[in-house]
């Protein structure tokens, strides 16, 4: 098969739920409206899930709920049609 | 030095192709500290990748330096070129008995 473009493979799941796996441990899932050249991401409805570094590390999840802009310089990948990482 | 202008910069050829890796489970190390692993399946030239079937290998979280054999499933992703380190075939990777241990003397060469 020929190769998929990891640009087109962003663009095609914008409308649907992603997951985004930042830099340090910090992950949020957003529904994907939009993304420029830099890969600077429009979420909707977005979740946060960040380590708590004041409470030893755990996950502690935000919800967002608005619309938000995430700077794609701590962005290090992105998965398309997901909710997320499954609840324990 | 008289009016040398500049047009296209002369195109530079990557050093390694992608697509010899192309279909094949390559393991990926991002710059943090994640490790993701999975099957090529596209790649740009600013090598972001498109992985399939992929699983990112956990980390201690005690020691977030230290990585597990522990995996969970991502399943198709798209890695940020930027934020890459190394990619690598898992094919013709092996594990080696660690070079590093026993070293009980000082100045070790």
């Amino acid at each position: 098969a020929t190769k998929l473009l990891p640009l087109e493979v962003i663009d095609k799941s914008i409308g649907t739920r992603v997951w985004i796996l930042m830099r340090g441990r910090t992950e949020i899932v957003g529904t994907l409206r939009g993304f420029d050249d830099f890969v600077n991401l429009v979420l909707d409805d977005a979740v946060e899930y960040a380590p708590d570094m004041r409470n030893g590390g755990q996950m502690v999840v935000t919800k967002l709920n608005s619309e938000i802009l995430l700077n794609g310089n701590q962005i290090a990948a992105i998965i398309p049609d997901s909710n997320g990482p499954p609840d324990s | 030095m008289s009016g040398n202008r500049r047009g296209a910069p002369p195109k530079r050829d990557s050093i390694f192709e992608l697509s010899k890796l192309m279909d094949t489970m390559v393991r990926v190390k991002c710059l943090g500290g994640r490790e993701l692993r999975g099957v090529l399946r596209g790649y740009d030239d600013l090598v972001n990748v498109v992985l399939e079937d992929c699983d990112e290998f956990l980390r201690d979280p005690m020691d977030m330096q230290i990585v597990t054999d522990e995996t969970r499933k991502l399943g198709k992703v798209v890695i940020r070129g930027t934020q890459v380190s190394l990619i690598s075939p898992e094919d013709g990777t092996e594990e080696i008995a660690n070079p590093f241990l026993g070293a009980d003397d000082d100045g070790e060469d």
